[in-house]
């Protein structure tokens, strides 16, 4: 009956377009997730993330562009739905639902539910199962969330902003629980979030969305030390940058730094031989330079 | 590094379409406190608080007055209580269920053929307990005070048609509810006010049609004819109204953040 493909990519965005009356919130965005890989969906709030995603899981229609996710359209389609978990971030919940109504209901859904692994991650997110969601804390919120994502075990799963409101333990919680059960059960995910130094060691992949458009797709391995910043004397920053791609400059007085979209060792090595002083670039600097091209650093504020 | 096939295997519980549309069923129902309880325990405050109206009033009138004050029981209104409540049910089902069971990867189609289903198995609940109470009623001789709750005339004059009459009602409390939810989930509030302004002119367009044609005495008629039966059969027309219009509504209706 089903004939869903398992052979990779396990979601192809092509031209797909969404738009509310006169803004548009996803412009023209093509690309492919490859199966049983970590993703990062990054980008500003407002960016269109969640659109992409809830336009992925069939909850919105696009307004042009196909969507295949492991071959089939996600619209009204029960045999992709099955194997796809996306609680967003501002999951709206039956009204005087508690936890306990949650994670009682969330198992009819999911195929491949693990209900002794639900329960590990209720006690270690700490989850009051008996009060109501509407009284949960912000981060309380996001671990339902969180959990449901892990436990549903879904072969796509989407995490939307899982770090939001989340204390320092639960966040390590989050992380450890992910890679351990995706090593063991591997599955494609989709994560989504502004705060990117957060995940950037868990992403295999990095897609960066900016204004409704994707502004970057590369490997997370690729983009990791890629860029470097180079500082010293403004004439030898000016020399050395002169034909290369800068991504940020910043100068006080007779001193100025660039940030170069790729310095290879090579490179690295002259510059350190005209003077000049060479760090690293984390992948969170890397993307607020891109973006920033937009408007300033209120990615880099908001993390 | 990319690997070829998908660690969790996909379709690997087939899901027949009757389980795909009883999972929301019992979504629907899940917290019985709201569904079952707290209806429950609201409708025996109302014979409680009704008791002791009928009480005082036994216990102060004596002869003529005592037969007429609990004659006119019969027109209480007590138990429409159950209907609001439902009707708000209606509501909530789309307004706060719908958007759950999209994040649960339901489709649209499943939820709304698992909606009506559970509207359909709640008005058979309480339609059959109500019917039960207005036995009960009928055989304490009104709790033993002379009162009506679930007698009242407007459910008709035998058990049969009560259970009817209320079973129809509460669908159609359910489906007007969860229409102008949809309406709501579709198009926010303007859909909520577009759709009572049709429904408006509608209204006002028989009452027009009634008055300028002069028929008011034969409307009257052939209510009193059809009696409380009749009538609410004929609610099976706005709730089929209501079941084809916002389930077409509903399959393109996205939950806003």
């Amino acid at each position: 009956m089903t004939t869903l493909s398992s052979i990779a990519p396990a979601v192809t965005v092509d031209g797909l377009t969404r738009r509310f009356g006169s803004f548009t919130a996803v412009d023209d965005v093509s690309f492919d997730v490859s199966g049983n890989h970590i993703y990062g969906l990054l980008g500003r709030n407002g960016a269109g993330k969640t659109t992409i995603m809830q336009l992925l899981t069939g909850q919105d229609f696009a307004t042009s562009g196909s969507i295949s996710i492991f071959g089939e359209s996600p619209v009204e389609n029960a045999d992709v739905l099955r194997n796809v978990c996306f609680i967003k971030e501002s999951q709206r919940y039956p009204e005087d639902f508690t936890v306990a109504h949650v994670f009682r209901s969330a198992p009819w859904f999911f195929g491949n539910w693990d209900a002794a692994f639900a329960e590990r991650l209720i006690a270690d997110f700490r989850l009051p199962m008996s009060r109501r969601i509407k009284k949960l804390s912000r981060g309380q919120l996001s671990a339902v969330g969180v959990v449901i994502g892990l436990a549903s075990r879904a072969p796509l799963t989407f995490f939307d902003e899982p770090y939001l409101g989340l204390d320092a333990v639960a966040r390590q919680v989050f992380y450890d629980r992910l890679l351990a059960d995706f090593s063991e059960n591997p599955r494609t995910v989709i994560l989504s979030t502004h705060l990117i130094d957060e995940v950037a060691n868990v992403l295999d992949h990095v897609i960066v969305i900016d204004d409704g458009r994707v502004i970057m797709d590369a490997e997370a391995e690729a983009l990791r030390g890629a860029a470097g910043t180079v500082s010293g004397t403004r004439a030898a920053v000016d020399h050395f940058a002169e034909g290369r791609t800068v991504l940020h400059r910043d100068g006080l007085g007779g001193l100025a730094s660039a940030t170069l979209e790729t310095l290879t060792a090579a490179d690295r090595a002259a510059a350190a031989a005209a003077g000049l002083e060479v760090s690293s670039v984390s992948l969170q600097q890397l993307i607020v330079q891109k973006t920033a091209s937009t408007t300033t650093r209120e990615l880099e504020q908001s993390a | 590094m990319s690997a070829i096939t998908h660690g969790a295997t996909l379709g690997a519980h087939p899901v027949s379409a009757g389980h795909r549309v009883w999972r929301v069923v019992r979504l629907n129902l899940v917290n019985t406190r709201t569904v079952f309880v707290v209806p429950a325990i609201v409708m025996g405050s109302i014979l409680l608080v009704n008791a002791a109206i009928w009480y005082i009033i036994t216990a102060t009138t004596s002869g003529t007055d005592r037969v007429d004050a609990m004659t006119g029981t019969q027109y209480s209104g007590g138990s429409f209580y159950i209907f609001v409540f439902m009707l708000v049910i209606g509501v909530q089902v789309v307004t706060a269920t719908f958007p759950f069971a999209l994040g649960l990867s339901a489709t649209r189609r499943d939820f709304a053929l698992g909606s009506g289903l559970t509207f359909v198995l709640l008005a058979a609940v309480y339609s059959i307990a109500f019917a039960a109470l207005s036995l009960v009623e009928r055989a304490t001789g009104g709790w033993f005070l002379g009162g009506h709750l679930f007698t009242s005339l407007y459910f008709g004059a035998n058990v049969g048609q009560r259970l009817l009459v209320v079973f129809f009602g509460l669908l159609f409390c359910f489906f007007v509810g969860a229409m102008g939810g949809t309406l709501f989930m579709r198009w926010r509030a303007t859909g909520v006010m577009l759709g009572g302004a049709a429904l408006a002119v509608v209204v006002l367009g028989a009452l027009a049609a009634v008055s300028f044609s002069d028929s008011w005495g034969a409307v009257g008629r052939s209510l009193l004819a059809a009696g409380p039966l009749g009538i609410a059969t004929w609610l099976l027309v706005p709730i089929a109204v209501c079941s084809i219009a916002g389930f077409t509504v509903l399959r393109r209706a996205t939950p806003k953040s």
